[in-house]
């Protein structure tokens, strides 16, 4: 019988990723979705209109991480073997600006999601999306699994906090639960508002004469930048260890934003000084370190390592994102 | 004349904290529960003092409210908040992990929130605890150990202490956190194991009971006076500059040593009572819980001033005389 996966935060970027990861796998895919009334569910078309995925192989029921008794009825009704909880507000500057949002979702939401589980009766395998932004303010570099948190925003505090909850239900009730700390993953399915697809959709505009200025925060920030397609696989492969574990998941490379900018601009043949404008309204009221993983671990237990690195990845990036203008436009010529 | 607000103000470290800011002059605002009978709490004698009456004010207000929450604040323009409320008993958090969660997060933002956009130059002092540390390899800990909770109660003191530091580094707040170690006294709540030997030794003595079942009695932890713990949060939110300190006595002692000195204040042999309930045993701590405050010491003058003996005395003598007050 195929093995059945539970998905929160499917519409997102990983959600999309990793549910046709698992399709492609056998496994028969459920996840949660809010109910609104405009759909968000644009990043799995594809998997959607595919006929090689019958609809059988994705479902979708309507749920809230800040709603408990939706959780538990989703987990009772699927009777997952795997859940992958990537649910969250993941966009750093707005926790600044919906701290309590943030934290209602991203950690009581957590800790919602395992006591459901735990309620049901039931013992999936399960995995947290955990985040590079915990490290913070580092003590050492690169970081890895014993680097302790700094975490510097209410988005990292709260991510902290789901993490404890995820190693706490492991050591008080043997979960099989294990903790993905993921430094920065980016695609062409990245959200518009960070900073690695505002910059490759200015390029696209650009070139298209669509937009002149870009405008940017804090162009030092350093980040260590791979690509979530890959990334999905390492949570994966984590779930299926015989032992659960967290594990960080990094390319160990360090880039700044602005060195972003350079090979974004450059690949399309622009000078990106010529359009970037520094609004200091965008800095962060507190910046991590740079940061820079070590995912050694994950190598030598998981067998997993990254393939795309900085350059590819950002190319990759530019070319999709010229590809979907141009398709915009061309739909615009016809209709009109 | 200073004010202040005090979350948590009918328990232990509450009532403690009112008297000594009363003492010195304060006008203190404590809020509670709505429900919640304070005239049956450890400030009830505050309150039916009529010398203090102006100066203390209830406020019965859930602070996982917004509106309230920023109510108060705006209202009273506080100089200082101690946030104390929340649930803390470690068994307690296992039984309700989302509430626990919930109540530490929403409590510690919408106070922080209200207070950086109604009253940014008012002190917070925010309790932590030394459950942050959860099993730690190194002891004595201090400041720089690291956090790593192995329960729902640490995973939510270990927030409010992450989020106390973020909004003190982000927002230039004057935001600290105690990581308080275990703290003691008459008031503490009958679930913890100080209290409940000493009740049981009073109820023994008076030969109302004949047995006390106990958890590992080899169990050590750092056991201080909350009244000398209350002194400390007072301290931190004088200083020049915000920070956390680890408030602590850095001496630990065993189950075994507090039934000593209960028993023996009695002239009691604690062994002929007392029986092990393998059900009451957690896993044992690798190394000790075990607070280093020389930082205190050094930054706040802080140290502790009554001694473990003294202490488990007040402890064991004031149960005699609340039942000696109930039997009549």
């Amino acid at each position: 019988m195929a093995k059945r996966a539970l998905i929160t935060g499917i519409t997102g970027q990983d959600g999309s990723y990793l549910a046709e990861l698992l399709i492609s796998k056998g496994y028969e895919v459920h996840g949660i979705v809010r109910r609104a009334s405009s759909q968000n569910t644009a990043r799995l078309e594809q998997l959607c209109q595919n006929g090689n995925a019958p609809a059988a192989k994705l479902q979708l029921h309507y749920g809230d991480m800040s709603d408990s008794v939706s959780l538990f009825r989703v987990i009772k009704d699927v009777g997952p073997d795997e859940v992958y909880n990537l649910a969250a507000q993941s966009q750093v500057h707005v926790s600044f600006e919906n701290p309590e949002y943030t934290t209602d979702v991203t950690a009581t939401g957590t800790v919602r999601l395992l006591e459901a589980i735990r309620l049901a009766g039931l013992r999936p395998r399960f995995y947290q999306a955990s985040s590079s932004e915990m490290f913070g303010l580092a003590r050492e570099s690169p970081q890895r699994e014993t680097t302790p948190f700094h975490p510097r925003s209410p988005y990292a505090c709260a991510k902290v906090h789901a993490y404890w909850a995820t190693v706490n239900y492991r050591e008080a009730y043997g979960f099989h639960a294990s903790n993905g700390i993921l430094f920065n993953h980016e695609s062409p399915r990245r959200g518009e508002a960070f900073v690695t697809r505002k910059i490759t959709m200015a390029v696209a505009r650009i070139l298209a004469g669509t937009q002149d200025k870009l405008c940017l925060g804090n162009l030092d920030a350093c980040r260590d930048w791979g690509y979530a397609k890959e990334y999905v696989e390492a949570m994966w492969l984590m779930l299926q260890q015989e032992r659960p574990d967290d594990y960080v998941i990094a390319t160990g490379e360090t880039h700044s934003v602005r060195e972003f900018l350079e090979v974004a601009f450059g690949y399309a043949g622009l000078d990106w000084q010529k359009h970037v404008v520094v609004d200091p309204n965008l800095c962060r009221p507190a910046e991590v370190g740079r940061l820079v993983g070590d995912a050694s671990k994950a190598e030598k237990c998981l067998g997993w390592k990254p393939r795309i690195r900085f350059k590819e990845l950002v190319r990759l990036m530019v070319d999709a994102d010229v590809a979907l203008i141009k398709s915009q436009q061309g739909r615009g010529h016809t209709a009109a | 004349m200073r004010s202040a607000i005090v979350t948590g103000i009918t328990g232990q470290d509450g009532s403690y904290l009112a008297e000594l800011l009363l003492e010195k002059n304060y006008h203190v605002h404590g809020t509670l529960r709505p429900g919640a009978d304070a005239t049956k709490s450890w400030i009830a004698h505050l309150l039916s003092n009529p010398a203090l009456q102006r100066r203390i004010v209830l406020h019965q207000i859930r602070l996982t409210d917004s509106k309230p929450v920023k109510d108060l604040i705006a209202d009273v323009a506080p100089d200082e908040i101690y946030h104390l409320a929340g649930q803390s008993h470690v068994g307690l958090s296992y039984e309700i992990p989302e509430e626990t969660c919930e109540f530490a997060v929403l409590s510690a933002l919408r106070l922080l929130e209200s207070l950086r956009s109604q009253c940014p130059h008012a002190r917070f002092f925010s309790a932590s605890s030394a459950a942050i540390f959860g099993r730690p390899t190194v002891a004595p800990q201090d400041e720089q150990t690291p956090i790593a909770p192995v329960n729902p109660y640490g995973c939510a003191k270990a927030f409010a202490t992450h989020l106390v530091r973020a909004y003190r580094e982000s927002y230039g707040l004057f935001a600290c956190s105690g990581i308080l170690y275990n703290h003691e006294s008459p008031r503490r709540g009958p679930d913890f194991v100080t209290r409940k030997i000493c009740r049981a030794a009073a109820a023994i003595k008076a030969g109302l009971q004949h047995e006390l079942l106990l958890g590992d009695l080899e169990a050590k932890r750092d056991w201080g006076h909350a009244r000398d713990f209350v002194n400390a949060m007072w301290l931190m939110l004088q200083q020049a500059n915000p920070d956390d300190y680890v408030v602590a006595t850095g001496v630990s002692h065993s189950v075994i040593d507090v039934l000593d000195a209960t028993f023996g204040s009695l002239g009691l042999q604690w062994r002929t009572y007392v029986r092990q309930d393998p059900a009451l045993v957690r896993p044992r701590e690798p190394v000790a819980l075990l607070g280093n405050s020389h930082k205190a010491l050094v930054n706040l003058g802080w140290k502790p001033t009554v001694t473990f003996e003294e202490m488990i005395r007040e402890m064991t003598f004031a149960e005699v005389e609340r039942l000696r007050e109930t039997c009549g």
